[in-house]
């Protein structure tokens, strides 16, 4: 069973290693210090098992499971130092909880739930509520973009970016499909989503696509495809 | 000798009226007072001898003469003062009486002079008698006042048939002046009395009234300025005060503005204006009662031209030393403002500003209990300790010596923690708290957290309230650097500016957030506890640059702290 660690406490992440591998049938593929990295790792390891920290900076481990890939949830356990997380765990669907410092006993336990049927996934989540903020990854910090303040996401070979108004880009860990399905940002290209606030005009052009010009004046292009949705999006007959 | 007696009574019965007369309209001066009450104390009594001597003189003086002798109502006055004034004083009273009547002289001068000294000691056994049987109210009675007087006119014949010589003209004169002085002494007593009871109905009636009144202020104005001054409070107040007192307007002001009007000649003026009067601006500034009447110093309306108001009254809100507002009561030109509402609105003022007092000392002591509260759990914060042994178990497998360091720093950490939130301590053992809770969360971040502590050395010794700086640590640690992808990094510095200390921590989070940090109540409460304990100046400042660092300075005079 492949499982990530993602806990912003070191000795608490190297502990519960320490535990873990004394099992065979448990293989640790990494271990992850804040929400980002644990986003980014779940989308590149795709592990089966998430041992995850709810109090983290910035982003906490419920959150983070609300901006995974829908597709690729693995099934989660929630670490805690305190109690009063153990109710709102449930409520996503946890396969368990675990609470901190982590007692070897009871983690055989957790893995004996983990083990006895191993094919159930976790239930996709319901989107709950729309993000209103997106973590994105700067240098030594995380920054929360609000929504309303996106123009649009635009994915490149490098990754995911989230353009503001003034034209700043960030990297996110999140993925298109993720944006798309849990805000109001919508798709008019396979790799761009677009703000619907932003829009200031739509230039149609005569190949049949068109490009949209956002408040801030950038340009964004509108492929054929999305063409259609999009007027519908924004009630143009 | 029939007709004699019943032309002598009645024109005794006369001379009793005229008596009457004058005592009732001394009746309507101050002079009375003390007699409307049974008391005992001793400028009462005097005041009961120096009244009543005065009207035993008066009968004397107003009696009739009838050969040598005088047929009288001075026993009105003795026995009246030693009924009302207890045989000491009826005795004094008798001796000023009978003195002025040996003055006076004739063959029975001194029988007269014995007899009212007998007539005022009857009137005080009376006295002493009703107290002993606890009947002090019959002592304003009329009836057995003149009850007394009968007695005591019964004495008087029997003194004069005794110490006049020859006996025969003793007789004479005693069945000339009996009735006439009998009937008259008796109702001359009894009316008085009914005067002064009178008189006592009405004082009573009158300050009941007005009781009433300030009761019924008291009890409307309850807990509406327990929050303060402030121009919904102000408007409740004016409007209670407007209804009960009834005087033509009230205005309430605090020290800047009018904060709400009831009343007259509302239209023009406007609740939030600047305060302009004379008058309001002097009682604040002075915290002083100011009155204008508008006979002397006529009051001029800053607002109307042809304002109707007349006369002013302004009594300030004293709260402690400060003056935080003014209550103004304002009677229109044509309208004579009447003491009782003087006394009125000053005692209703000192009444409100009892009760804004009261606010304050309640609002004082639950932050007290709040701020006590809130260190309590802070001590035995479980989160820190869970965090804290859940650091350990991973750290006793690694490295064992670091886990018997990191024991020693917990316990530090919580035997520091075991102080009164009201101890006040050093500088260094303040830090000895912080920088154990530290290592402990160096410990918890591994190589994620840099922690730097630089205190000047002359600074070690200053006296501060404890768990002052921990907290702001706790709050950079928890709110800054754990928000931290990268490397945390903490300082804790002193500088000195001016007069003062700061004494500050720094993180390279720049995540403080102003509405964050005032639901969190840490820092309020740590600035409200060094204000409290070095004054306004001090307190707690934070600067922040977004996203790159955060200073949280506690500031501190050195005067004030110096060991």
């Amino acid at each position: 069973m492949k499982v990530l660690i993602v806990d912003d406490e070191p000795p608490a992440r190297q502990e519960l290693r320490r535990l873990l591998e004394t099992f065979d049938d448990v293989e640790v593929i990494g271990e992850c210090g804040n929400a980002i990295e644990g986003i980014a790792a779940v989308n590149r390891l795709s592990p089966e098992v998430l041992f995850l920290d709810i109090r983290m900076p910035r982003v906490t481990g419920l959150e983070m499971l609300m901006m995974l890939d829908p597709e690729r949830k693995p099934r989660v356990v929630f670490l805690t130092a305190h109690e009063e997380y153990a109710l709102d765990a449930f409520e996503e669907n946890a396969v368990d909880y675990l609470l901190k410092p982590v007692d070897a006993a009871r983690l055989e336990k957790t893995l004996q739930r983990l083990r006895r049927d191993p094919t159930t996934t976790l239930a996709p989540f319901e989107p709950e509520k729309p993000l209103e903020r997106i973590p994105c990854s700067g240098q030594n910090r995380i920054y929360l973009v609000r929504v309303v303040d996106i123009e649009f996401v635009v994915s490149r070979s490098s990754g995911i970016f989230i353009v503001d108004r003034e034209g700043h880009e960030k990297f996110t860990e999140l993925t298109l499909k993720t944006l798309e399905d849990r805000t109001g940002l919508f798709r008019c290209h396979r790799q761009v989503l677009v703000n619907p606030e932003a829009i200031r005009e739509i230039v149609f052009q005569e190949n049949g696509a068109a490009e949209i010009v956002t408040f801030a004046g950038q340009k964004i292009p509108v492929s054929r495809r999305f063409l259609g949705p999009l007027k519908e999006r924004l009630a143009i007959a | 000798m029939l007709e004699t007696t019943v032309e002598l009574s009645v024109s005794l019965g006369l001379q009793t009226c005229v008596y009457l007369v004058i005592a009732y309209l001394v009746g309507r001066t101050p002079l009375f007072l003390p007699f409307v009450h049974l008391t005992v104390q001793w400028p009462h009594r005097v005041a009961c001898w120096v009244v009543f001597s005065l009207f035993c003189i008066l009968g004397t003086w107003l009696g009739l003469r009838i050969d040598e002798a005088i047929a009288n109502t001075r026993a009105i006055g003795a026995v009246l003062g030693g009924f009302l004034g207890g045989p000491l004083v009826g005795l004094a009273v008798g001796a000023t009486g009978g003195l002025h009547r040996l003055w006076i002289g004739g063959p029975t001068a001194f029988a007269c002079m014995v007899s009212t000294v007998a007539e005022g000691l009857i009137g005080g056994l009376f006295h002493l008698w009703m107290v002993r049987r606890g009947r002090v109210e019959d002592l304003f009675r009329p009836l057995p006042a003149a009850a007394a007087a009968f007695l005591a006119e019964i004495v008087q014949m029997c003194i004069l048939l005794m110490a006049v010589k020859p006996f025969a003209a003793a007789s004479h004169l005693v069945g000339q002046i009996a009735a006439p002085m009998l009937i008259a002494n008796t109702l001359g007593t009894g009316l008085f009395m009914s005067i002064l009871l009178d008189r006592r109905t009405a004082f009573e009636k009158q300050s009941s009234l007005v009781s009433a009144k300030a009761l019924r202020i008291a009890e409307r104005a309850e807990g509406v300025l327990r929050n303060g001054l402030t121009t919904e409070s102000a408007e409740k107040v004016a409007s209670i005060l407007h209804e009960e007192i009834g005087v033509g307007t009230v205005v309430v002001t605090d020290r800047k503005t009018t904060l709400a009007f009831a009343g007259i000649c509302v239209a023009h003026h406007v609740a939030g204006r600047r305060i302009g009067s004379r008058q309001t601006l002097d009682a604040i500034a002075g915290a002083k009662v100011v009155f204008t009447d508008a006979g002397a110093v006529t009051y001029r309306c800053e607002v109307c031209r042809n304002c109707p108001i007349g006369t002013a009254l302004v009594v300030p809100l004293v709260v402690g030393d400060e003056v935080i507002g003014t209550i103004g009561l304002y009677e229109p030109k044509t309208r004579l403002f009447s003491t009782i509402n003087r006394t009125l609105g000053e005692g209703i003022a000192r009444l409100l500003s009892a009760q804004i007092l009261a606010g304050r000392y309640e609002e004082q002591k639950q932050l007290l209990v709040q701020s006590e509260l809130k260190l309590l759990q802070a001590q035995i914060n479980p989160h820190f300790l869970f965090n804290a042994l859940n650091t350990l178990a991973a750290v006793v497998v690694a490295d064992p010596e670091r886990a018997r360091r990191l024991v020693q720093n917990l316990s530090t950490f919580f035997r520091k923690n075991l102080k009164r939130p009201s101890d006040e301590v050093t500088l260094e053992d303040e830090l000895e708290h912080v920088e154990a809770y530290l290592e402990i969360q160096k410990a918890r971040f591994a190589g994620n957290l840099d922690v730097d502590i630089e205190i000047g050395a002359e600074f070690t010794a200053v006296r501060l309230p404890a768990f002052s700086l921990q907290p702001i640590v706790a709050n950079a640690i928890k709110h800054g650097t754990s928000q931290l992808v990268g490397k945390g990094e903490i300082r804790v510095g002193t500088l000195r500016d001016g007069d003062d200390l700061l004494i500050h921590v720094d993180d390279n989070a720049g995540l403080w957030d102003e509405a964050e940090a005032k639901n969190g109540l840490g820092l309020t409460i740590v600035s409200k506890r060094l204000k409290n304990r070095f004054g306004p100046t001090s307190g707690v400042e934070v600067t922040c640059e977004r996203d790159v660092s955060t200073r949280v300075a506690l500031r501190i005079p050195l005067e004030a702290a110096a060991s």
